[in-house]
């Protein structure tokens, strides 16, 4: 599926996400909904993590305390969709890609990858600190009969291109070109949500336009319990996180976690 | 020119210079560098896709199909994305009563196992020997015939008794095809395989005389306080639990519900509780008592139920002036919150805060079945529990307990049974279930390979297992596989190649879910009656065939009243015969709900001997269950042993479930064994957890190869240190050990259920098993 | 020389020079021919099977070999550095070691673009970084400059070649050579301008990733300041070595072939220019600390993971750096042969160090405060394919050798 036609007065968004970590369950839904509408290839042995690929990525963190006292939070991790500022007025992984490959898109605030056109130097993986990016090791296959589940609005991407999250990106392909069709210049909060948004049975994911006060990202992402993965780096990234427990603010928040006192977990 | 040894040189040098100035000239070479790209993208052979050359999977018109999921007992609505006729997506159905538009991972994956190379592409007959995996195609007809040779002999022969099936259910118009063909055709012994709901089917039945099982309105709760239930990793529908967490954790912070997981393990829902109170293993029943104690003690009980709708709840006297002792002083004698401390290992303290927290609470509601309710469990630890409902009156109530309801659908015919029929459905079951022993039992799923293997391996001479996999899922592998072995003919109705499947000597392949109609009724758990139809998504990939068909097929060709058993066309008239003028609503929305549903008030809702909830059986009597001691007619704490020697097997082994990790009749699909973690499995070794102090007092550390040992059996593993597992217990999860399937699957770790065998319930028989003792090596 | 115990190839030879005997000569080239099959067996496997024959991955995306490119470039910086004192500073003596400077400066480059064509996924689609340039990243710089100086590397080859004594007779390339001198001094400015960009650049590929801290240095003009740390270090080792390639010559050769005069002007200028890297590298170090701890990365986190310890910090700055260093001012240690060549060796392995640290330990350090860390160390792959240029090299440095007049001061050293 194609792009519509840019018009000068091309409306822009500015789409992210506010992850609820109190109601996360860890369950995966979510990563295995990314999988399966972005055709993500598996292998017979998945289990070196270093290697998988995953868009969608639920990370399990602890408190770092001992028995009984240890806690543990989930914390789901797309592309953060960073938008940079300040000094830092370009994505990290796009201001780097030699090739142009990846790009950070005015009209939608996403982060494209264009697979066609990396050539798989890797230097955007070195420079995202969330490591969302992903490497092909392997050449993809499917074993007989199974890609015919495969979604042709996403394509097959081939071994040594890196590869990451989208936000879905051809749902809003899809969106966009039923609007136009409609004559319509606005998407709807509700004509564009991403897969594992969609998917995720807690509702813990939110999905829509950051700068839009009629979505309701909009209101979410103010929530004092709000906070956002390495804010300090200045990626500023366009998921938001909110989690009512101290410890996994700080952990999201704070390098490493062990600047100071402040600092609760270990 | 004379070529001698300079000229050479220098022509050497000359051409190769020109030759390389040249080329680069030229734009032969761009056209190369861009004709590789070309071929780097789009020709690369590797990733054909079937058939299509390039990167572009096939387009098509894009279209929507409602369905229903059966991959689990959760009965989600599912919505598929198909392009032209191929279904390429899975997501759950918005506005369905159990899910609402969420969906699980195993649903998510869904597609990956119509799809995938494991399905059962036609009927198989088993060549080499049996668990060898070598079969053999045959035909429909072929396939046939020989179970109605097989079976026809049987019941010729007299011994349509031993004949077995084995379903994961009892429940909708295929399972009990199924029955009614085990009724027409002459033997008691329908086995639905192991789950909580066997347990608490009985407790409901004992203490409020109802039938059916349990169903929790889990939404309106605002205190739950679940006993080990994984209400997070999968009980009864985890969509819907997952869905009501996010209830309670919506709103203001100090109106959200309270969770309080009791558990030996922090589990993803202990994680997701608000506080997580690890408790010695199988130490349950003790703390929902010591809560008692205190709810009872401080009158925190609601006094109106008690007063008017129990029954031995105080000491009480019969006709003859004989006192019977009531709960109250069992509990207030008994369970002190000293005395449970000391058996629990919780403080004191926090069991007077919890008990008052938990009974203080608006609608506080006691949740019980262990893990995702895979094993059966306890009689007195789940009465124990429900107790506590009772105590707060939360039995019918928004946010309480209530029997789970069910749709009502058209009662088909009665069988007109003939002579083989009724003298060979009125032997006794194999696995003991009803008889004297174990009169209130209907399945004992975990005894029948007890059974043939203490003495009597004929007992079963032919097995059909349908929609179940009992070879993988029943504990003590190593007695299941001796069973199946002793079983002269079994066959296997599964779609794909499961462990049943692999040992079986004929498989008729279903329709996958999506490709087949079937009813699906009220979900596990729900409080509400709601009724789901699976329809075909897409037209059967393989050549497959509707079970209830084939069935039918059978017993049409044994002829006779098995044949007259059986007055439909096909399945599908069947199945519309049933649901008659619900039909048309099942088939234009796929399902049809009871949101006004409302549980009996209390005055009418007790269908025990004495009218109300009890918490004295008096049901124990008249069923004839020997009950040696007064106690035992209480909900009380009896600890239930787990095997082995404490002196060989000093460590505690208890089954972890993961969401990410189907662990029952459906293998784990590629993408979800794509999820685990990096300390679950690596590449063919599964990880245990273990304590840290455990494993200091063993020499382990992370990722240490080990030896886990029990009276059942022992397996080599990997070791990752978890902080949140009980100094003493060690963790194994469950789902992985399947030696079917194909190598996305195969292989990997080891089954649970080989390394943990039976304890019985001394009441009803079935396995009462948290858990077994154990041993850790390194190696 | 007498011609019937000459060796067969002698008419190839340089005017006035004795080389050995050329089943020698083809002997040495067939041993080093073992390991260049190894590293084209991994070669082979990495574009046909993937790069899952390596130990890369996700968060391994730069491993050795992109270590080892940022570190050959660096040692062939003593190509431009000493084309740019013999050409634009004037430096009359260094011709008598410039012309093997640029052979070595040769096979550098090719071995880096080459490391680079085995790195990357898609190797057929290496020129995208031409064709779909981005300005704005640092390895767009580098590419552009490493190709236009590997060109121009090349151009400064050519009349070595040219020189040899049979083409030289050839009229048109006598005459081509001769020209190509006269411009080498414009040639060599061009290059210098590219190599100080490039140079750069490479310091800048881990300076600009602002996610990671461990690398990140706040700019200076357009670029991080690690750039100009990389171009003074580079100029400050690529000397010594040339130096260390030119003993190693002279060893095998069994001879003489270059001046201590010669030798001991750029040991000089290398010690200086080490001194000076060090001080700014150590001004780095502390401006660092401070930007890293701005954005809550305390120092210590850096060296909480071994192999990355502390000594990694001191063997880098102290051993491998402020040692050679002092062993390099001072004129008694560079006038001793051991001392010399002690101290070339061990800033040699400094910018090894160096760059490693700065492209693996920065993949190494984890961010997210719940990052586990792993280590990674490479396969032998990695090391096949990346040493098979030091066996290539050692060939082309052989022929280069035996064929073409490469030390001016070899006839003068060793008369017939
Ligand atoms: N080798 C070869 N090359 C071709 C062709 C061919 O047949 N073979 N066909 C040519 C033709 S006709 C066409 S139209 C082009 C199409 O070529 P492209 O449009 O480059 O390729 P696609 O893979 O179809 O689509 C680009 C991918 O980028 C993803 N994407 C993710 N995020 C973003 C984002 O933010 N922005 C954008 N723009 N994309 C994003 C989309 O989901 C999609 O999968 O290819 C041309 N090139
Ligand atoms: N799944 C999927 N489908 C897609 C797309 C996608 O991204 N995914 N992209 C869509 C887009 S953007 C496009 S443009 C279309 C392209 O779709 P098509 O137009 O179908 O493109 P091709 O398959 O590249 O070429 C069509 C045929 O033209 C033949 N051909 C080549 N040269 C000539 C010629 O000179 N004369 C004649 N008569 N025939 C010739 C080729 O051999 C081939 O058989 O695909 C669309 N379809
Ligand atoms: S689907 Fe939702 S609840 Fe499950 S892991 Fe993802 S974000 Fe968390
Ligand atoms: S998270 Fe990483 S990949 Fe995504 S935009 Fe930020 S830097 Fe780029
Ligand atoms: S790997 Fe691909 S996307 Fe990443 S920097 Fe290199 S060319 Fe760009
Ligand atoms: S937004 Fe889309 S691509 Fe990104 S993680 Fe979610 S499902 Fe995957
Ligand atoms: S919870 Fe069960 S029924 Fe629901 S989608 Fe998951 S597997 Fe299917
Ligand atoms: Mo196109």
């Amino acid at each position: 599926m194609k792009e519509a036609h840019h018009k000068a007065d091309e409306k822009t968004y500015k789409f992210g996400m506010v992850i609820d970590l109190d109601k996360c369950t860890g369950c995966g839904a979510c990563m295995v909904a990314c999988m399966a509408e972005n055709n993500l290839p598996f292998r017979k042995d998945n289990s070196d993590r270093l290697r998988s690929n995953l868009w969608m990525r639920v990370y399990k963190i602890s408190n770092g305390r001992s028995f009984p006292d240890l806690d543990i939070s989930f914390i789901p991790r797309p592309c953060q969709h960073c938008e940079g500022h300040g000094h830092h007025a370009a994505t990290p992984c796009v201001s780097v890609c030699p090739a142009t490959a990846t790009d950070y898109s005015h009209e939608t605030g996403i982060v494209s990858q264009v697979y066609t056109r990396c050539f798989g130097c890797r230097y955007c993986m070195a420079a995202c600190p969330y490591h969302v990016r992903v490497f092909n090791w392997w050449d993809p296959t499917w074993p007989k009969g199974m890609s015919k589940y495969l979604n042709p609005d996403v394509s097959v991407r081939m071994r040594g291109v890196v590869e990451k999250c989208s936000f879905c990106y051809h749902r809003y392909q899809r969106a966009k070109n039923k609007a136009y069709a409609e004559e319509r210049r606005e998407l709807h909060e509700d004509e564009y949500q991403t897969a594992c948004t969609q998917a995720c049975p807690a509702g813990a994911i939110t999905f829509g336009d950051l700068k839009n006060p009629e979505h309701k990202v909009y209101k979410l992402k103010k929530s004092p319990y709000a906070f956002r993965l390495l804010e300090k780096l200045g990626t500023n990234p366009k998921i938001y996180y909110v989690s009512t427990r101290d410890w996994v603010r700080k952990a999201g928040d704070v390098y490493l976690g062990k600047e100071g006192k402040d600092v609760t977990h270990a | 020119m004379k070529l001698d040894r300079r000229t050479f040189i220098e022509l050497i040098v000359g051409f190769s210079a020109g030759a390389g100035g040249g080329f680069m000239a030229t734009p032969v070479n761009w056209k190369l560098m861009d004709d590789m790209t070309i071929w780097s993208q789009e020709l690369w052979p590797r990733y054909q896709l079937g058939g299509l050359k390039g990167s572009l999977p096939q387009q098509g018109k894009v279209t929507h199909a409602d369905s229903v999921c059966n991959l689990c007992p959760g009965g989600c609505g599912i919505t598929v994305r198909k392009v032209g006729d191929r279904a390429t997506k899975i997501e759950g159905r918005e506005g369905y009563p159990v899910n609402d538009g969420g969906i699980c991972p195993l649903g998510a994956a869904g597609l990956q196992l119509l799809y995938g190379p494991w399905r059962i592409p036609s009927p198989l007959k088993r060549i080499g020997k049996r668990g060898s995996g070598n079969f053999e195609k045959i035909s429909w007809d072929e396939a046939i015939n020989e179970v109605v040779q097989k079976l026809g002999n049987l019941r010729q022969k007299g011994q349509s008794h031993t004949v077995a099936c084995i379903l994961g259910s009892d429940e909708g118009t295929v399972p009990r095809l199924f029955d009614r063909f085990l009724t027409a055709y002459g033997s008691p012994n329908f086995i639905r395989t192991a789950s909580a709901e066997d347990t608490y089917e009985l407790a409901l039945g004992l203490m409020q005389g109802t039938t059916g099982s349990v169903g929790y309105d889990l939404e309106r709760a605002n205190f739950i306080l679940s006993f080990g239930s994984g209400l997070i990793e999968g009980w009864g529908s985890p969509v819907r639990v997952i869905q009501a967490h996010s209830t309670w954790r919506s709103g203001d912070l100090k109106d959200r519900a309270t969770v309080v997981q009791i558990e030996p393990r922090l589990s993803n829902t202990a994680a997701k509780a608000d506080n997580w109170h690890p408790i010695n293993p199988g130490t349950e029943a003790a703390l929902a008592l010591g809560l008692a104690h205190v709810i009872i003690k401080e009158s925190l009980y609601n006094a109106d139920f008690i007063g008017k709708h129990t029954f031995g709840f105080e000491d009480w006297s019969d006709s003859s002036g004989k006192t019977y002792m009531g709960f109250k002083r069992l509990v207030r004698t008994e369970y002190t919150p000293e005395a449970v401390a000391k058996i629990t290992g919780l403080p004191a303290k926090k069991i007077l805060t919890l008990a008052r927290a938990f009974a203080k609470a608006k609608r506080p509601l006691a949740v019980w079945g262990r893990g995702k309710g895979t094993v059966s469990g306890s009689l007195y630890e789940c009465m124990t529990v429900h107790a506590l409902n009772a105590l707060t009156g939360n039995i019918n109530k928004p946010g309480g307990v209530s029997a789970r309801p069910q749709v009502a659908t058209r009662s088909w015919p009665e069988v007109e049974r003939d002579a083989t029929a009724l003298s060979g459905s009125r032997r006794p079951r194999i696995d003991g279930a009803g008889s004297n022993r174990y009169p209130l039992t209907r399945y004992l799923p975990d005894r029948w390979s007890q059974v043939m293997n203490g003495g009597k391996a004929g007992a079963i001479q032919a097995l059909l297992v349908h929609g179940a996999d009992p070879y993988f899922t029943t504990l003590d592998s190593a007695a299941v596989a001796k069973a199946f072995d002793a079983i002269p003919f079994v066959v296997s109705f599964s779609t794909c190649l499961d462990e049943t499947a692999y040992h079986a000597d004929l498989i008729l392949p279903n329709h996958h879910y999506l490709e087949r109609w079937e009813d699906l009724p009220t979900p596990v758990g729900l409080q509400k009656p709601i009724l789901g139809m699976l329809r075909p998504v897409v037209s059967p990939q393989f050549d497959t065939r509707h079970a209830g068909d084939v069935l039918m097929t059978i017993a049409k060709s044994m002829g006779g009243s098995v044949a007259s058993a059986f007055p439909w066309d096909d399945y599908e008239t069947l199945l519309k015969e049933t649901m008659g003028d619900k039909w048309g609503s099942l088939e234009a929305a796929g399902y049809i709900v009871n949101e006004g549903y409302k549980p009996s008030a209390w005055s009418k809702a007790f269908g025990t001997p004495s009218g109300k909830f009890e918490f004295y059986i008096t049901a124990f009597d008249q069923a004839g269950v020997k009950i040696g001691k007064d106690v035992g007619y209480l909900p009380h704490y009896e600890p239930v042993q787990p095997e082995g020697n404490p002196a060989t097997y000093p460590l505690i082994l208890i089954p972890t479930e993961l969401m990410r990790l189907a662990d029952g009749a459906v293998g784990n699909p590629p993408f979800c064994t794509k999820t685990l973690e990096e300390t679950e499995l690596k590449k063919n070794d599964l990880f245990v957890e273990v304590n840290p102090k455990t494993a200091a007092d063993y020499g382990l550390s992370e990722g240490h190869h080990a030896m886990l040992e029990t009276a059942k059996g022992k397996a080599k593993v990997l070791v990752h240190l978890f902080e949140g597992i009980m100094p003493g217990v060690i963790g194994i999860p469950k789902g992985l050990g399947h030696a079917a399937y194909d190598d996305y699957l195969a292989g990997k770790g080891v089954n649970a259920n080989s390394l943990i065998g039976v304890v019985e319930d001394p009441v009803t028989g079935l396995s009462a098993a948290w858990g077994v003792r154990a041993k850790l090596t390194r190696v | 020389m007498d011609s019937a115990s000459a060796p067969f190839d002698s008419a190839l030879f340089p005017e006035g020079v004795k080389r050995c005997k050329f089943k020698w000569f083809l002997f040495w080239v067939a041993v080093l021919h073992g390991p260049i099959m190894v590293g084209v067996i991994g070669t082979l496997m990495c574009w046909g099977l993937a790069l899952n024959v390596t130990y890369l991955n996700n968060n391994y995306p730069f491993g050795l070999w992109i270590a080892a490119d940022l570190g050959i470039i660096a040692l062939g910086g003593g190509a431009f550095f000493t084309g740019f004192l013999r050409y634009v500073v004037n430096i009359e003596e260094l011709k008598n070691i410039v012309n093997y400077a640029v052979v070595i400066g040769v096979i550098c480059y090719a071995a880096a673009q080459g490391i680079l064509g085995i790195d990357i996924g898609q190797p057929l689609r290496g020129w995208f970084i031409f064709w779909h340039a981005n300005v704005h990243s640092m390895l767009t710089e580098v590419a552009f400059c490493i190709t236009c100086y590997f060109m121009v590397l090349c151009i400064e080859y050519l009349p070595l070649i040219l020189e040899n004594r049979q083409i030289n007779k050839l009229g048109f390339f006598h005459g081509l050579a001769h020209h190509l001198h006269g411009a080498m001094p414009t040639i060599a400015a061009v290059g210098v301008f590219l190599s100080f960009f490039h140079q750069g650049s490479l310091g800048g590929v881990p300076g600009v990733l602002y996610g990671r801290p461990f690398a990140f240095r706040e700019g200076f003009l357009v670029w991080p300041w690690t750039f100009f740390l990389a171009i003074l270090s580079a100029i400050a080792c690529g000397p010594c070595f040339t130096i260390l390639v030119t003993w190693f010559t002279e060893k095998c050769a069994g001879k003489q072939l270059v001046k201590k005069n010669v030798i001991d002007i750029l040991a000089k200028i290398s010690g200086r220019l080490l001194v000076l890297y060090l001080i700014l590298k150590i001004l780095d170090t502390i401006v660092w600390v401070g930007l890293a701890k701005g954005v809550g990365a305390p120092f210590s986190s850096f060296y909480a993971n071994q192999p990355y310890g502390y000594w990694v910090l001191i063997t880098e700055i102290g051993i491998l750096g402020i040692i050679p260093a002092m062993l390099l001012l001072s004129e008694r240690v560079r006038r001793n042969e051991a001392g010399l060549i002690i101290a070339c060796l061990l800033n040699c392995a400094g910018i090894f160090m160096n760059r490693w640290i700065i492209v693996v330990q920065t993949c190494a350090q984890p961010v997210m405060s719940f990052d586990k860390f792993v280590s990674y160390h490479p396969n032998w792959v990695e090391y096949a394919t990346t040493l098979v240029f030091v066996w290539v090299g050692a060939v082309v440095i052989m022929l280069s050798y035996r064929y073409l007049p490469i030390f001016p001061q070899e006839k003068e050293l060793n008369p017939l």
